[in-house]
């Protein structure tokens, strides 16, 4: 659990300095969406598994490039625990 | 490191050379002119294994890891000389029989497959509208749910190997709420009602690879058509794109060996002022500058594929390759013209339609501003 904890916590990080600069980071919660409601867009979205890839050293797919495993926080850092 | 190729992978590329030699390079100088689709050809190319290439041998194909697949695309290009139907190929390989492969249900791999594989089908994709081309989540065309099929409308522009399609991909939005998630896809046959195929694009180079525009009128499939779950459309192209930039100019590799050979061979035979014009050094610079971009971009080729076959999406590889090829492609091609003077600019010497060819592929599959994007802001 705390593994996850801290994966989530990376991940937050780095969304919010790449794709919501200047926002509120209270408001980027675990279960926030990324992908409906636009943060990860085609580009961010490539930007965020290159991130995943070289700071977590697993190998994401690019059909794992999807809703199911981006639109969270929550959701990402399960798909990088599935990975380690 | 090792650079070398397995016996058993040479032997797979020499029969697909031979083959192709011998096969597919028949009155293109015409069939370019007349914008003719070789689809016995096509065909053959699936006999061959070519259009199986990383598909799993239980639907048909060879199994091939990606590098070894693009080392066989390699030496396509290399010994085809028509451009556009090798284009044909790598279209429907990249961008519906791998999108099968990766998100088809048993039941959509086993009706597809095996025909892709063969030959005995065409399939590609339809995804740019005239509204949406680089940004491509930015597409209106709709799927609308009902009962146990969906209704889909819109327009599709760019549609490789739609006249002689037997499956399309058809993307189109579920959610239009949803921004990227609410992109979907489908397998759309032929002959569906409402499907229509539209005005058969002329274009500057790859004429010989069929490209129209497409109409789809309250066209119903079956929820069973539908590739991925709902919203799968945006991990549907980053897998297909990711793929097609990083594999799709292999065969460009190949032609840009060939067209090195041939200035080789004509600077060492064409004389000029008493010597063989390869000896003049402005023009031994231009045979330099090509052998290196070949070296590059081969290497670059490799490299990416080599990530894949780790299992990585191997983003930036692929940007940078596709980027690299293309330019290099277009540049190398220039200079074979140049080379070759004024008989360079002539058609029978099939080098200026090489370089019409070439200059597509700095737009297919992303084009390089879009490339520098995504190099870029993985960078920066």
């Amino acid at each position: 659990m705390q593994q996850i904890t801290d994966v989530e916590r990376t991940v937050k990080t780095y969304i919010l300095n790449e794709f919501l600069a200047g926002e509120d980071a209270s408001q980027l919660t675990p279960t926030s969406p990324l992908v409906s409601n636009g943060i990860l867009d085609s580009l961010a979205t490539l930007k965020l598994i290159s991130f995943l890839e070289q700071e977590f050293k697993i190998s994401i797919a690019a059909h794992e490039a999807d809703f199911e495993h981006l639109e969270s926080i929550e959701r990402i850092a399960k798909l990088v625990a599935s990975k380690r | 490191m090792d650079f070398s190729w397995s016996p058993q992978q040479i032997e797979l590329y020499d029969t697909i050379g031979d083959f192709a030699a011998r096969e597919l390079n028949d009155n293109l100088v015409d069939k370019d002119r007349r914008g003719v689709f070789n689809r016995s050809g096509f065909k053959r190319c699936g006999e061959v294994g070519i259009l199986g290439l990383p598909v799993p041998v239980e639907y048909g194909g060879l199994a091939c890891d990606p590098l070894t697949t693009v080392g066989a695309l390699e030496r396509l290009g290399y010994a085809c000389r028509d451009n556009g139907l090798v284009f044909s190929l790598n279209a429907q390989i990249w961008t519906a029989t791998m999108p099968i492969v990766a998100f088809g249900t048993e039941e959509q791999k086993r009706k597809y497959l095996p025909g892709l594989c063969s030959g005995d089908m065409v399939g590609g994709t339809a995804m740019t509208e005239p509204g949406s081309g680089s940004d491509a989540y930015a597409l209106r065309a709709t799927a609308v749910k009902k009962g146990d099929r969906y209704v889909l409308n819109g327009s599709k522009v760019f549609v490789t190997n739609g006249p002689v399609a037997d499956v399309l991909v058809v993307f189109a939005r579920t959610d239009k709420d949803k921004s990227a998630a609410g992109i979907s896809a489908f397998l759309v046959d032929r002959w569906t009602p409402g499907l229509t195929i539209g005005q058969r694009l002329e274009k500057m180079g790859l004429r010989t690879s069929p490209t129209c525009e497409l109409s789809i009128d309250d066209c119903e499939v079956p929820e069973g058509s539908r590739l991925g779950r709902e919203g799968a459309g945006p991990a549907l192209l980053t897998h297909a794109m990711t793929w097609e930039r990083g594999s799709i100019l292999a065969s460009a590799v190949g032609s840009m060996q060939r067209l090195l050979e041939t200035c080789v061979k004509y600077a060492k035979s064409r004389r000029q002022s008493g010597r063989p014009i390869g000896q003049f050094q402005l023009v031994a610079s231009r045979v330099v500058d090509m052998k290196l971009r070949l070296e590059t971009a081969r290497y670059m080729l490799y490299y990416g594929a080599w990530q894949r076959a780790l299992g990585r999406a191997a983003i930036l590889e692929a940007a940078m390759a596709k980027l690299h090829i293309s330019e290099s492609w277009v540049r190398s091609c220039e200079d074979a013209i140049q080379i070759h003077g004024g008989y360079g600019y002539t058609t029978d010497f099939e080098i200026e339609r090489e370089l019409r060819d070439a200059i597509g592929s700095r737009l297919y599959s992303g084009t390089s501003e879009i490339q520098r994007m995504i190099v870029a802001s993985l960078m920066l």
